[in-house]
């Protein structure tokens, strides 16, 4: 390990084995907005109606990965993964989709066995795409499946057809990518019968990867402008919850292994570019509304298509928003987000990260959880205990509040 | 030496907002003491807050030199505070006086504090001059009023002076029956020096300015002087008039009203009652002093945050240096931390002095509930005071548990008798009488405890009446009550700071709906919540707080770090925030459901 007091490394001229991961990126997302319609529940940095401007876009997304890559196309920085997500990646046509892939191969480009996945809806990905996909380098698909049965897709205001996502399957598996699904549950009127219809077709399917995600009422949205109006009744805590418990036993017996709060895959199929998240560690973020994670500063793309279109296309900064982390708010940070990880906040990890030790931070509050049976403690580290699974956010910030106010010893932010 | 015939010492008394403080400046404007130009309102209520508020609170004597028939008259006016909770301010400005000015507004009539204050001054023998004020305004009903007048006071309709301290009408003519009708001080001026000592405040520059009314002798600058009931001495450094701006003079004799300064660095060594004398040539007897006022309602005074203790502590002394009848010492509280137990005369003043915490120290203040003073006999025949429901001791030490009872009138529209009767039958009110001013005016009175009125029961009183009840209050002194203290359990431990002191009959009524409340305020935890309200191990009232079943973020990817970060670092702040109970965290809000009562 390199000692904490080592500088600061430059981005692009470090070695990729010296560099920390969690400053020196190898993981990209790319943000791609343009969606047909809005769903309900949905507060992504979208572009509705606006698929006149992907080309446009793309232009976009190469000029600001320039200015990220300053090195040019003769030093590029090598990813371990590539997230393309949405929005709705798969408005884009198979052209467009190839042209993707070149762009961001050419500064940063995905290292021989690396995972690329791009996110699709059922209804704009057939087999077409899935061969331009595959020629563009990509290896994974993630289908935005979200339900099955018809009342649940009426409550989200989702558009597509259940019908459509066998046929996305079958063409992506067909161009040889890996397939992973995603559903929500939760969703107004849904029973536990109609969520057990939804899982039994989702496995049906034979995915290599499921993402189960609980219902959220995000401010704003047309969902929950209709909760707050009383015009449509959410579940009952007491169900959603018998829902997720489902959705676990469910899973786990078909083959799958729950990794994450929320995610689910075949062994070794689990997504390395969630993964690298719930480490906390370093990212790329390009495109509208994206978020990076470089060299301890977080950025946040303006989430305005023009404005995005505007600033990039100029080489002029994308971030509206900026923000560099004290230890103390990094060490949370990394505690919060691995925490999320079935293995939990691995202690030495954690050292690894913030020079801190886990316990001194944050073995204060655990003691009353680990007594409620919400949190598991031992050598390795702290995890949630499936019971703890339900209540996590719950969970963290009793941690969070059990933290004392300053630390000491903690790495000077963005140091290797 | 002033000529004592020519003087006049009266004070103004009325209502709370019959126009005391714009007569009072009208009366300087009469004599010229200020000009039409600083004419604006109420010169004597120097405090901010006062004037935001209307309240006269701290008595500003001031000195007028007024020209009648070839006369020059020196007239000293005691302007008095209107609110029920300083009616001891009063009467020492009316010991100080041989007349007072009662003022009625015409358009409101007599209401309850009109008769309290009447009442004061003719127990000190007040001469009253009756004055019908603001009758230019079309709503004024002069001769509806002169007969509430007569009815409750027995003033006779050809005595009333009508004015308006608006326009100014009529006050000249009130300065004139001032003049003719109220007596002049007696008092030898060459007699042995006997000065009352009837208020003082705190100037940072000057130190302690002693308000004296002179009652026999002369008291000069150089003189050395003693303070009889302190048995302390001093030399006056300085003394004077305010006329209406503090003006030096050479001394000031029997009859006169004025200051002086003798080097006195705290507020606490002058005492207000006291009389002061000549060390060298000291009288026999001291004048008839005051009765103290003593704190009757107390309440918790914390700062939001613990570490702001010691500001508060600072902020609280200040205040002390001009308001001796608040008192203040130091508590810990399990729920709120350091802070301190406050004692106020009554609920306007306890407001009146968190406003002035808060804006003059710039701290963010919680107060808990606010509590009467109580007194308990116990098995050893020992009379115990209690101040805070934490020092009750156990049911099986006590013979008779004692709480402050007080006579209270309300002055109310005649059609609303039914409901103010059953509000205070709801009280434990014990019903005394009704008079009637007139056939649409009634004078209710009641006595009840202290502790059922400090709540809300003029909140009731004013939306019962539509406001145009008033209403006015004396201790009438402590009673045995079947009294017990309600104590708050969470989560099976008692939480100290929500222990309060009820009647028996309404334990479970009041523990059930602070639990209720309590309720509502506490977030959900991990586990059940349960609260219960007891007396003693019998519990009266539970509820508990359903567990947290399922509180987790679905999605949370790169884009929503920053945003999750924020929010769950939030609600960890939040938590810091609050009190620990067990395993329990209560919002300052749960602290102050105590507050809540409700119907
Ligand atoms: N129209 C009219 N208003 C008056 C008169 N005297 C006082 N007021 C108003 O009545 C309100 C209360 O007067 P104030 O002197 O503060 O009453 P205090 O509470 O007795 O000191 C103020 O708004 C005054 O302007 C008067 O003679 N005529
Ligand atoms: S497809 Fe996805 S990004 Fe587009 S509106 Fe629906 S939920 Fe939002
Ligand atoms: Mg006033």
């Amino acid at each position: 390990m390199v000692s904490p007091t080592e500088n600061t490394p430059t981005l692009a001229h470090q070695p990729p084995v010296l560099a920390k991961p969690w400053v020196v990126p190898r993981s990209l997302y790319v943000h791609v907005p343009f969606c047909a319609k809005q769903c309900g529940y949905c507060d992504f940095a979208i572009a509705v109606g606006r698929t006149d401007r992907i080309d446009t876009y793309l232009d976009a997304v190469r000029a600001e990965l320039a200015r990220l890559v300053p090195g040019g196309e003769n030093e590029p920085m090598p990813m371990d993964t590539w997230f393309v997500g949405g929005g709705t990646p798969s408005l884009l046509s198979a052209e467009q989709l190839r042209r993707l892939g070149r762009e961001l191969a050419a500064r940063t480009p995905l290292v021989a066995g690396g995972e690329a996945s791009l996110e699709a809806n059922p209804e704009s990905f057939d087999d077409e795409k899935a061969r331009a996909l595959s020629e563009a380098g990509f290896n994974r698909v993630s289908l935005g499946v979200q339900a099955f049965e018809p009342g649940t897709l009426a409550a989200l205001e989702r558009p597509h057809d259940a019908s459509l996502v066998a046929r996305a399957v079958t063409a992506g598996r067909g161009a040889g990518l890996s397939v992973s699904l995603d559903l929500i549950f939760g969703a107004p009127g849904q029973t536990v019968r109609s969520w057990r219809e939804d899982l039994r077709r989702a496995m049906e399917l034979g995915p290599d990867h499921l993402s189960l995600y609980g219902l959220t009422y995000e401010r704003g949205t047309p969902l929950e402008k209709k909760v707050r109006g009383g015009l449509v009744l959410p579940l009952a805590e007491e169900l959603e919850r018998e829902l997720y418990d489902i959705a676990m036993t469910t899973l786990e017996a078909g083959g799958y292994k729950q990794y994450e709060i929320s995610n689910f895959a075949k062994p070794g199929f689990e997504s390395r570019h969630n993964r690298a998240y719930w480490a906390n560690l370093a990212h790329f973020g390009v495109g509208m509304g994206a978020a990076g994670l470089v060299a301890g500063e977080r950025t946040l793309n303006t989430r305005d298509l023009d404005r995005y279109l505007r600033l990039a296309l100029a080489g002029e900064e994308t971030a509206f928003q900026r923000e560099r982390l004290d230890p103390l708010e990094v060490a949370k940070e990394t505690l919060m987000m691995n925490l999320r990880r079935v293995e939990g906040m691995v202690a030495s990890e954690f050292f690894d990260r913030t020079g801190l030790s886990l316990d001194s931070v944050f073995g204060g509050g655990a003691d009353a959880l680990v007594e409620q049976g919400l949190l598991a403690r031992d050598n390795q580290g702290l995890r949630l205990t499936r019971e703890g699974r339900f209540v996590a956010d719950a969970v963290i910030v009793k941690l969070l509040a059990g933290a004392p106010a300053t630390v000491e010893g903690a790495y000077p932010e963005g140091a290797a | 030496m002033a000529d004592r015939k020519l003087i006049r010492n009266f004070s103004i008394i009325a209502h709370i907002d019959h126009g005391k403080s714009t007569l009072a400046d009208q009366f300087l404007l009469k004599t010229g003491a200020i000009t039409q130009r600083e004419f604006r309102s109420q010169i004597l209520d120097g405090m901010d807050l006062e004037r935001e508020r209307g309240i006269t609170i701290r008595m500003h004597p001031v000195t007028l030199y007024h020209q009648m028939d070839g006369q020059t008259y020196e007239l000293n006016l005691i302007d008095t505070p209107g609110h029920v909770d300083f009616t001891y301010e009063v009467s020492r400005s009316l010991a100080a006086c041989e007349g007072a000015v009662l003022l009625v507004d015409a358009t409101q009539g007599v209401q309850a504090q009109t008769v309290a204050n009447a009442y004061l001054a003719i127990e000190n023998d007040l001469t009253i001059v009756p004055v019908l004020n603001k009758i230019d305004m079309p709503t004024a009903r002069p001769e509806i009023v002169m007969e509430e007048m007569e009815q409750a006071l027995g003033i006779k309709p050809e005595e009333v002076m009508a004015a308006s301290g608006k326009t100014g009408q009529g006050v000249e003519e009130v300065i004139r029956a001032l003049i003719e009708r109220v007596p002049p001080p007696s008092g030898d001026e060459n007699a042995q020096l006997r000065g009352l000592i009837y208020n003082s405040h705190f100037d940072s520059y000057k130190g302690v300015v002693v308000y004296i009314r002179v009652m026999e002798g002369t008291i000069r600058r150089g003189q050395k002087i003693r303070f009889m009931g302190r048995a302390t001495d001093g030399v006056v450094m300085d003394i004077g008039q305010f006329r209406p701006s503090p003006t030096p003079c050479e001394n000031l004799s029997a009859g006169q009203v004025g200051f002086f300064m003798a080097h006195i660095k705290n507020l606490l060594e002058v005492k207000v009652g006291d009389t002061v004398t000549d060390a060298l040539d000291p009288a026999a007897e001291p004048l008839p002093g005051y009765r103290e006022p003593k704190p009757m309602v107390f309440s918790g005074l914390y700062p939001s945050n613990n570490n702001d203790f010691e500001a508060l502590r600072e902020a609280l002394a200040k205040l002390q240096l001009n308001d001796c009848s608040f008192s203040f010492q130091p508590e810990n509280s399990e729920g709120l931390g350091f802070g301190f137990r406050c004692g106020f005369l009554g609920m306007l003043h306890r407001e009146i002095i968190q406003q002035r915490v808060e804006r003059d120290s710039d701290l963010d203040l919680v107060q808990t509930a606010p509590n009467v003073t109580y007194e308990i006999l116990n098995r050893k025949g020992e009379i115990l005071v209690i101040d805070n429901p934490q020092k009750v001791p156990d049911a099986g030490q006590i013979e008779e548990f004692r709480e402050p009872f007080i006579k209270i009138s309300f002055l109310i529209p005649a059609g609303n008798i039914g409901d103010m009767m059953k509000i205070c039958t709801d009280r434990r009110g014990v019903y005394m009488r009704t008079d009637y001013l007139s056939p649409t005016r009634a004078l209710l009175v009641f006595e009840m405890p202290l502790a059922e009125v400090i709540y809300d029961l003029y909140d009731k009183l004013k939306s019962v009446t539509h406001g145009y009840g008033t209403m006015d209050y004396e201790i009438v002194g402590f009673r045995a009550e079947d009294l017990v203290r309600l104590d708050i359990l969470v989560a099976g431990r008692k939480v100290e700071a929500l222990s309060t002191i009820v009647h028996r009959s309404t334990a479970e009524v009041r523990g059930r709906r602070l639990i209720k409340k309590m309720r509502e305020e506490i977030d959900r935890h991990l586990f059940e919540v349960v609260l219960q309200a007891a007396i003693g191990s019998r519990v009266v009232a539970r509820e508990s707080i359903a567990a947290l079943r399922k509180n987790v973020t679905a999605k949370c990817y790169g884009g929503d770090v920053s945003r999750k970060r924020k929010l769950l670092a939030k609600q960890a702040e939040g938590k810091k925030r609050m009190k620990q109970v067990g395993q329990v965290e209560l919002p300052q809000e749960a602290f102050l459901a105590v507050l809540e009562t409700g119907d």
